[in-house]
C-alpha cells in the first residue's frame, strides 16, 4: 500500500521530465516554423545556434558568461517560491545591487578593497529592495507580485537617474563611471567575455543550495512556502520565513547586479538605459521555472538559456536571420519552457486555497 | 398517497474511497410540511440530500418525486423538479450585490428585480438588494439564498444545518420565515442535530444515524430523550482495557475563555476547565460547536478574545505555538493534511516539526544534522510501526494511518507534560485508531495530561477519565462517563444543559447567548 | 546527505534534458549537413580551419556567390547623389571576402542612421564584390561576443562597428586581433593601426539649418526656435553648438536682406533623455511650441518622430497641411516623412562613411596606404554632411520602400517642392552660400564667435557647451 504511493509520487515526478521534453520540442518546432514562414532555414539556424553556443572554447565561454548573472536571478525566484511566494523583483533588485557597485566606484579606495565592498553594498541594497516588497508583504497584505513590478520600475528610474546626474562618467556620458581595474572580477579565459562572476554565481547557488537544504532557516522556509498552517503549527512565523526569503533573493539579484558591473568587459558601468542589465532579472524567472526552482537544476537551465542567447549571434551571421526573428524564437522557445512551470505553480496557489466562496 | 410529494426507497451510497455514507434510506416528505432530519456528525444527512438535490448521484435506491420516477444528473435538473439546498456554506460571490447573487446563472430575460421585490414583500424576506454581499451579516446572506431559491420556483427547499452560523435572533427570524413559507404550501427538509430546533419547528422527524434511519416521528409525540437516545444510541463497539486514572496536579488550566471563529462571531463563549495530570479529559460534541476554535486558542494558533490559558502555572495566553512547545505542550491537529504534516517534505523533515531549533538537531552554523534527525525519523518509524518508504520518502507516499502515527509519534518523541488531541483517529481503520488509543492510555498512565476533543462520542466515552459536551462553545455539562446514558449525553449534544436533564422534569432548552 | 535526493531528482531531469537536448542537436546537424546544400557544410568547414586554409577555401565561396545562404542583400540600383566615386578599387587577391557590419542596440529599421550604414554597406559589398554580413545586438552585452565571434573567423576585410555606444569594445577586440580591420561610426579611437574612427562634422551641418531655422523663424514673425535633442551625450553638443551659431548667423543675415529691426529669437532646448522614446519628444515639442518655437530640430534619433507628429498636428489644428511651425529632421534625409511639415534634415551621410571606411581598407591590403587606422573626419568638403535637398528624396524614399513603408513617391515630392517654394528663394540661397563658405572660410564670425572656435573645442564638454549656449544667447539650463 505505501510502497504503490510512493511510485505514483514517482510518477509525477517522471511526467515532470517528460512535460520539460515536450516544451523543449514544441518550443523548437514553432519557432522553426516561423523562420520557416520568413524565408529562413530553420535547420541550418538551429545548427548555427548550437555552433554558436558550444562548439569551441571561446562560444562555451561566452554561453557561461550570460548564463552566470540569470543563474542569481534564478535563485531569487526559486527561493521566493520555496517560501511561498511569487517574488518577480529581481529585475529591479539586480538595478539596485549595480548601483551599489558603481557607487562602491566613484569612492576613492586603496585598490582591493573595491570589490569586497562592491559586494557588500550592491548585496545589501539589493537586500533592502527585497525586503521592502517583503515588508509590504507581510505587514500591509499587499500583493509581492504587484508590489515587486512596481519596485523593478522604481528602481529602473532611480538608477537611472543617478546614472544620469549622480555618477555619469565624465568622458562617456551614456553610462557611469566605471569600476577601477583593481576592483573587477577577473576574466577567467583570455580573450572571452567570462569573469570570475561565473564562480561568484556558482558558489552562491552553492550557498543557497546549503542554506535551503542544510540549514534551519532553509527549513522554515520552504514549510511555510509548502503549508503556511503547518508552518505555523510548527512554531514556525511564516512572516520571519517570508521576509528572509526576500532578503536572500535581494542579496542574489544584487549581487548579480554587483557581477555585471565588475565582471562584464567592456564597459565595467551603467550603461545608457540601464541597457547593460535590462531583462536579467527576469529571464531570472525562466531559469528558476525551467530549474524546477531548485539550485541544482538552476545550473544547467541557466546554462541553455545562456546558450540561447549567445547561439542567437550564430543565427544571424551564419544564416542571416534578423534579430527580431531570433528574438522572436528565444521568446517561443523560453514561453514553451516556461509554461509548464507557471501551470503548476499557479495550480498550486489555487489548490492551497486562493478560491473562496462565502 | 398522493400528500407524499418526496419519497427515496432504499438510497445507498458508497463513496469512491469505500466510505459507506447510506446503508439503505428510506425517506418520505409530506407536501407542504417542515420536516426534520436528526443525527450526529456522519450520520449520513448530507449525503442524503445531496442526492436528492441532484449533488450526488446514489449508487443504488429509487427516488420518487410526487409519484414519478426521477434520476437527476445535475443539481439543474433537481431544481427543475423544483428541488433547491441552502448549503451550510454559501455558494454568493462575495463581490456581487445581493440582486446580482439571485439573478447569478439566469437568462436576462428571466432577472426580474419586480419580481423578486414581490417575492420579498410576499414572504417577508427582506434583504437589500443593491448591497454587496460582502458587507452583508451572515443571516442576511443566508435569507439571499432562500430568495435565490423561491426565485426559482423551488418547492421543496432543503436547508442543511441553517441555524449554525445565526444568532439567536437571527434563528428566530428564520424559523418565522420557514413557518411562512410552509404557509404557501412550500415543503422544508431540515437537516440539523439540534433537538430544541427540531421540534420547535418540524412537522415531522427522520432519525439518521450511521447511515441508516433509526427512527421516524410526529413532532407532536416526540420528546427530547427520545430522540436523543435515538440519534446517539451506539451498536456495541471494542472495549478497550484503562486502569482507573491517577490525576495529579492540574496542568492545563482554561479560565473563561473567549474565542471568535474566521467570521468574526462568539466561536468560544467563557469556558473555563482543568486538566489534570494522568488523566484523559474529553470534550465531546457535534461539530462546529466551537472545539476547533478552543482547541486552537489552547495551542497558540488563534487569538484569545479574553481569559486566560495557564499551561504548567504559566499563563500562555496568546503565546505562540514555538513557546507552548518548550513549555511541554503537544499538539495532534485535527487536520493532519493542513496542519499536521507538510506533506511535500520527507518523513524526516516531517519528524522535526515544532522541534526543529532544538539544539540535539542543530549545529555550529545553524545547520540541521540531517544524520541525527534521520535516526531520529527512524526512531519513530520503528516505535509507532508506521509503514513507510523511508525516512527520505514525502510524507504524502505514506497512507492516512501512517500519517496520523507520524503526528502523533511526533507529537509524543517530544516527551510532553500536556497533549492536546484533537480528532486523533478521524478517518483512520480499524488497526490504527485502537493503537492510537491505546497508546493515549499510555500516555495517561506515564502521568500526562490529555486533552482529547473527538466528534467520535465512543471516542470520548472509552478513553475519557472525565467528559465535557459542548454545544455552541459552551459546556453542557462535565462528568464522568460512566454518570451518563446516552440519552443524556444525546439531550446535551442537542443543546440541553445536564443540571435541566438531572433534575426530573421535563428539560427546557437554554437560551443560546 | 538526507536532503540531496529530492533535489537531485529534479535537478537530475534538467541535466538529462540538457543531454538529450545535446545529444538531438549533433544527431540534428550531421542530418542536416548530410541533407543540407553542400555550401552550408563548406562555410561550417571554414570555421573550423586554420585561418591559411580558410582564406583559399573563403575564395571557393566567393566564387560561387550565389549559392551562399549567408543573406544576400538586394539593393536596387538608385542614383544616389553622394560623392561615391566609381569603384576604382577591386579587392587585392590578399583581402578576405567578407563585409561585417554591426549595429548597436538601436538596430535596423531606424529609417535613418542604421539604415543609412546598411545602405553604404550594400552598396561598396556590391561595388567591390564583398559578401555582406549583418550582426545586430540585443543588449549592451552582446557588443563584445558580436565582435569578437566574427574577428576570430578572419572571414571579414573589414567590422563596421555602427554607434559610439560600441567603443569601448571595439577598443579591446582590435587589441586581440591586431590583423582585422575595424571601422567605428561615432565612435573616437584615434591611435590603433586597426581601427578607423569615422566620425561627422555635425556641427558644420547643424549650422546649415540653424541659419535656415533663424530666417524662416524670421520670415514667419516667430519668437522663438527650439530643440529637442536625446539622452545627453557629447556627441550632441556638436549639434547644438553648430545650430545656436547657424541661427544667430541666419538672424544676422535676415536682417541685413530685409533691412527690418528684428528682436532675436528665443533658443529653446530640450534634453528627453531617449532616443527611442516617440511620446517623450512629443510631449517636449509640444511644450516648445506652446513657448512660441516654429521650428523645431530633431536630435533625437526615434523620439524625433514625436517631434513631428506634434508639429504636424499643431499646423493641423491651425488648418493648414503644411508648416509652419516646421521641423527639422537628422542624420538621414527625413523631410518625406510628414512632407511639408519638415523644412528640411541636416543630414549625416553614414552611408559615405561606411563606403569610404570600406574603400580604405581595400586600399589598405592593396598596399597603396600604409596606414588604414586613425580618424576619418568627413565634413561638408567631403560630403559627410549636408543639407538635404529634393534631389536626395528619391535615394531615401528607397529605403523606406525597403523597410516596408508603403508611399505614393511622386505625391511626398510634389508637397515637399510646394513647400520649399512657399519660402523666399534668397533664403535657401543664403543657406547654400553659407555652406560654401563654411567649406572655404570657417572664420566667420557671429556675436563674437568664430566658427572655427566652436571646431576648435571639439569635442565639446558639460562646460564648454555651456560657455558657448551662454555666448549667444542661449538659456544655459
Amino acid at each position: 500500500m505505501p510502497g504503490s504511493r510512493f511510485w505514483i509520487v514517482l510518477k509525477e515526478e517522471l511526467g515532470r521530465l517528460a512535460e520539460i521534453l515536450i516544451a523543449v520540442l514544441v518550443g523548437f518546432v514553432i519557432a522553426g516554423i516561423l523562420m520557416w514562414l520568413g524565408g529562413y532555414d530553420p535547420i541550418a539556424a538551429y545548427i548555427a545556434m548550437f555552433e554558436f553556443s558550444f562548439s569551441d572554447p571561446y562560444y562555451l565561454a561566452t554561453t557561461l558568461s550570460f548564463a552566470a548573472p540569470i543563474m542569481l536571478t534564478a535563485i531569487t525566484f526559486a527561493v521566493g517560491v520555496r517560501a511561498g511566494l511569487f517574488n518577480i523583483g529581481a529585475e529591479g533588485q539586480l538595478y539596485m545591487g549595480a548601483l551599489g557597485a558603481v557607487i562602491v566606484a566613484s569612492w576613492a579606495l586603496p585598490g582591493p578593497l573595491y570589490l569586497p565592498l562592491a559586494i557588500i553594498v550592491g548585496s545589501l541594497m539589493g537586500a533592502v529592495w527585497g525586503l521592502a516588497a517583503g515588508l509590504l508583504k507581510v505587514y500591509r497584505e499587499v500583493n509581492e507580485v504587484v508590489s515587486t513590478i512596481m519596485l523593478n520600475w522604481i528602481a529602473f528610474w532611480v538608477v537611472e537617474y543617478a546614472r544620469v546626474y549622480i555618477y555619469p562618467n565624465p568622458i562617456d556620458a551614456s553610462k557611469t563611471i566605471s569600476m577601477p581595474p583593481a576592483g573587477r572580477l577577473p576574466i577567467l579565459i583570455k580573450g572571452t567575455e567570462l569573469s570570475a562572476s561565473l564562480i561568484v554565481s556558482l558558489v552562491f547557488v552553492g550557498i543557497a543550495f546549503y542554506l535551503l537544504w542544510y540549514m534551519v532557516l532553509g527549513y522554515e522556509i520552504r514549510a511555510t512556502g509548502l503549508n503556511p498552517s503547518a508552518a505555523r503549527y510548527g512554531g514556525i512565523n511564516p512572516k520571519k520565513a517570508m521576509l528572509w526569503a526576500f532578503i536572500i533573493g535581494g542579496i542574489a539579484s544584487g549581487l548579480a547586479g554587483v557581477c555585471e558591473i565588475a565582471g562584464r568587459p567592456p564597459s565595467y558601468a551603467i550603461t545608457t538605459g540601464l541597457s547593460n542589465l535590462m531583462g536579467l532579472g527576469f529571464d531570472g524567472i525562466t531559469v528558476s521555472l525551467l530549474g524546477a526552482n531548485h539550485p541544482f537544476g538552476i545550473i544547467p537551465a541557466a546554462i541553455f538559456i545562456g546558450a540561447l542567447y549567445s547561439g542567437a549571434r550564430g543565427m544571424q551571421i551564419v544564416t542571416g536571420v534578423p534579430l527580431e526573428m531570433v528574438k522572436a524564437v528565444q521568446g517561443i522557445i523560453i514561453i514553451a519552457l516556461a509554461v509548464p512551470g507557471i501551470i503548476r505553480l499557479i495550480r498550486s496557489k489555487i489548490r492551497r486555497g486562493g478560491v473562496k466562496v462565502v | 398517497m398522493n400528500d407524499i410529494i418526496v419519497q427515496m426507497k432504499n438510497i445507498v451510497k458508497v463513496y469512491p474511497d469505500g466510505t459507506v455514507a447510506l446503508r439503505g434510506v428510506d425517506l418520505e416528505v409530506r407536501r407542504g410540511e417542515i420536516h426534520g432530519l436528526l443525527g450526529e456528525n456522519g450520520a449520513g444527512k448530507t449525503t442524503l440530500m445531496k442526492i436528492l438535490s441532484g449533488l450526488l448521484r446514489p449508487t443504488s435506491g429509487e427516488i420518487y418525486i410526487a409519484g414519478k420516477r426521477v434520476h437527476f444528473k445535475s443539481a439543474s435538473e433537481a431544481l427543475k423538479h423544483g428541488i433547491g439546498m441552502v448549503h451550510q456554506h454559501l455558494a454568493l460571490v462575495p463581490a456581487f450585490t445581493a440582486y446580482e447573487n439571485i439573478i447569478l446563472g439566469l437568462p436576462s430575460r428571466e432577472a426580474s428585480r419586480k419580481k423578486i421585490e414581490k417575492l420579498m414583500e410576499e414572504t417577508g424576506l427582506k434583504v437589500p438588494l443593491d448591497a454587496l454581499v460582502e458587507d452583508l451579516p451572515f443571516g442576511v446572506r443566508q435569507r439571499i439564498e432562500i430568495i435565490k431559491m423561491l426565485y426559482r420556483n423551488v418547492d421543496i427547499l432543503i436547508l442543511d444545518e441553517p441555524t449554525t452560523n445565526l444568532t439567536p435572533i437571527e434563528t428566530r427570524e428564520l424559523f418565522h420565515t420557514l413557518k411562512e413559507l410552509k404557509k404557501r404550501g412550500k415543503t422544508i427538509i431540515f437537516i440539523t442535530h439540534k433537538l430544541r430546533e427540531v421540534l420547535e419547528v418540524t412537522d415531522r422527524i427522520t432519525v439518521l444515524r450511521r447511515g441508516r434511519v433509526v427512527g421516524r416521528t410526529e413532532t407532536a409525540k416526540a420528546t427530547p430523550e427520545m430522540l436523543a437516545k435515538m440519534m446517539v444510541g451506539r451498536e456495541v463497539v471494542m472495549k478497550i482495557e484503562k486502569k482507573p486514572a491517577k490525576p495529579g496536579e492540574p496542568v492545563l488550566i482554561v479560565k473563561d475563555l473567549w474565542v471568535k471563529n474566521d467570521l468574526g462571531e462568539w466561536a468560544v463563549k467563557g469556558l473555563s476547565f482543568a486538566v489534570y495530570s494522568g488523566e484523559i479529559f474529553g470534550i465531546a460534541g457535534v461539530e462546529g460547536n466551537g472545539q476547533t476554535e478552543l482547541v486552537e486558542a489552547i495551542t497558540g494558533l488563534r487569538r484569545v478574545e479574553k481569559g486566560q490559558v495557564i499551561l504548567m502555572g504559566k499563563d500562555v495566553t496568546n503565546k505562540s505555538p514555538g513557546e507552548l512547545y518548550r513549555l511541554g505542550l503537544s499538539h495532534i491537529p485535527e487536520d493532519r493534511h493542513k496542519l499536521g504534516l507538510v506533506l511535500d517534505m520527507t518523513v524526516s523533515e516531517n519528524s522535526i516539526l515544532g522541534i526543529h531549533r532544538l539544539k540535539k538537531f542543530l549545529g555550529s552554523l545553524l545547520n540541521l544534522k540531517w544524520g541525527v534527525i534521520d535516526r531520529h525519523a527512524r526512531d519513530i518509524i520503528e516505535r509507532f510501526e508506521i509503514v513507510a518508504p523511508g525516512t527520505k520518502a514525502p510524507a504524502r507516499s505514506l497512507s492516512g494511518g501512517n500519517q496520523q502515527k507520524l503526528v502523533v509519534g511526533r507529537e509524543l518523541s517530544k516527551s510532553p507534560r500536556v497533549i492536546v488531541a484533537a480528532q486523533p483517529t478521524r478517518g483512520l481503520d480499524v488497526a490504527a485508531t485502537e493503537y492510537i488509543r491505546k497508546l493515549l492510555i499510555k500516555m495517561r498512565d506515564e502521568g500526562k495530561a490529555v486533552l482529547l476533543v473527538s466528534a467520535d462520542l465512543d471516542e470520548i466515552l472509552q478513553l475519557s477519565d472525565r467528559m465535557a459536551v459542548m454545544y455552541e462553545g459552551e459546556f453542557m455539562g462535565i462528568a464522568k462517563p460512566e454518570e451518563l446514558t446516552e440519552e443524556r449525553i444525546g439531550l446535551m449534544m442537542g443543546g440541553y444543559k445536564m443540571e435541566q436533564i438531572s433534575s426530573k422534569t421535563s428539560p427546557q432548552p437554554v437560551e443560546s447567548r | 546527505m538526507g536532503k540531496v535526493i529530492r533535489g537531485l531528482s529534479s535537478s537530475a531531469y534538467i541535466g538529462i534534458i540538457i543531454i538529450v537536448a545535446i545529444v538531438v542537436g549533433i544527431a540534428a546537424y550531421y542530418a542536416g549537413s548530410m541533407s543540407a546544400p553542400k555550401t552550408v557544410s563548406t562555410t561550417t568547414i571554414t570555421q573550423t580551419t586554420t585561418i591559411t586554409q580558410t582564406k583559399t577555401i573563403t575564395k571557393t565561396v566567393a566564387a560561387t556567390p550565389t549559392t551562399t545562404t549567408t543573406t544576400t542583400q538586394t539593393t536596387t540600383p538608385t542614383k544616389t547623389t553622394s560623392p561615391s566615386p566609381t569603384p576604382t578599387v577591386t579587392v587585392p587577391p590578399n583581402a578576405p571576402k567578407k563585409l561585417a557590419v554591426v549595429y548597436d542596440i538601436g538596430g535596423r529599421g531606424d529609417l535613418s542612421f542604421n539604415d543609412m550604414a546598411y545602405l553604404g554597406a550594400s552598396k561598396a559589398s556590391k561595388d567591390f564584390g564583398l559578401e555582406l554580413v549583418e550582426v545586430q545586438s540585443k543588449t549592451e552585452a552582446d557588443y563584445l561576443p558580436n565582435l569578437r565571434s566574427l574577428a576570430r573567423s578572419g572571414h571579414y576585410t573589414l567590422i563596421v562597428a555602427v554607434g559610439f555606444l560600441m567603443t569601448d569594445a571595439v577598443k579591446q577586440v582590435a587589441d586581440e586581433y591586431p590583423n582585422q580591420l575595424f571601422a567605428i561610426i561615432d565612435g573616437y579611437i584615434p591611435d590603433k593601426p586597426n581601427v578607423l574612427s569615422v566620425l561627422f562634422k555635425e556641427h558644420e551641418g547643424s549650422a546649415l539649418v540653424g541659419a535656415l531655422a533663424g530666417m524662416v523663424a524670421h520670415h514667419y514673425n516667430c519668437s522663438a526656435v527650439g530643440v529637442v535633442l536625446g539622452m545627453e551625450i557629447p556627441v550632441l553638443y556638436k549639434f547644438e553648438a553648430g545650430y545656436y551659431w547657424g541661427i544667430r548667423y541666419g538672424e544676422q543675415v535676415y536682417k541685413q536682406h530685409t533691412g527690418e529691426n528684428i528682436k532675436p529669437l528665443n533658443i529653446l532646448w530640450t534634453y528627453t533623455g531617449a532616443f527611442n522614446d516617440p511620446a517623450k519628444g512629443k510631449t517636449a515639442t509640444e511644450a516648445q511650441l506652446a513657448q512660441g518655437a516654429c521650428i523645431v530640430y530633431n536630435v533625437a534619433g526615434a523620439t524625433g518622430l514625436g517631434i513631428f507628429e506634434a508639429v504636424e498636428e499643431a499646423a493641423k489644428a491651425k488648418g493648414r497641411d503644411m508648416g509652419p511651425p516646421f521641423a527639422i529632421g537628422v542624420d538621414s534625409d527625413q523631410d518625406w516623412i510628414k512632407p511639408g511639415f519638415i523644412l528640411a534634415s541636416m543630414e549625416k551621410r553614414v552611408d559615405v562613411g561606411v563606403y569610404k571606411a570600406v574603400e580604405r581598407a581595400l586600399l589598405y591590403y592593396a598596399g597603396k596606404i600604409k596606414k588604414f587606422g586613425g580618424v576619418m573626419e568627413l565634413g561638408l568638403k567631403e560630403g559627410g554632411v549636408a543639407i538635404s535637398k529634393i534631389q536626395d528624396l528619391e535615394t531615401f524614399l528607397t529605403i523606406a520602400e525597403q523597410a516596408g513603408k508603403k508611399i505614393n513617391k511622386t505625391q511626398i515630392i510634389e508637397k515637399i517642392k510646394k513647400m520649399r517654394s512657399e519660402i523666399p528663394q534668397w533664403i535657401w540661397q543664403e543657406v547654400d552660400k553659407l555652406a560654401d563658405t563654411l567649406k572655404t572660410n570657417p572664420d566667420v564670425e557671429v556675436m563674437g564667435l568664430k566658427f572655427s572656435q566652436i571646431e576648435k573645442m571639439i569635442p565639446l564638454d558639460a562646460n564648454e557647451i555651456k560657455q558657448i549656449r551662454q555666448q549667444l544667447g542661449v538659456p544655459t539650463g
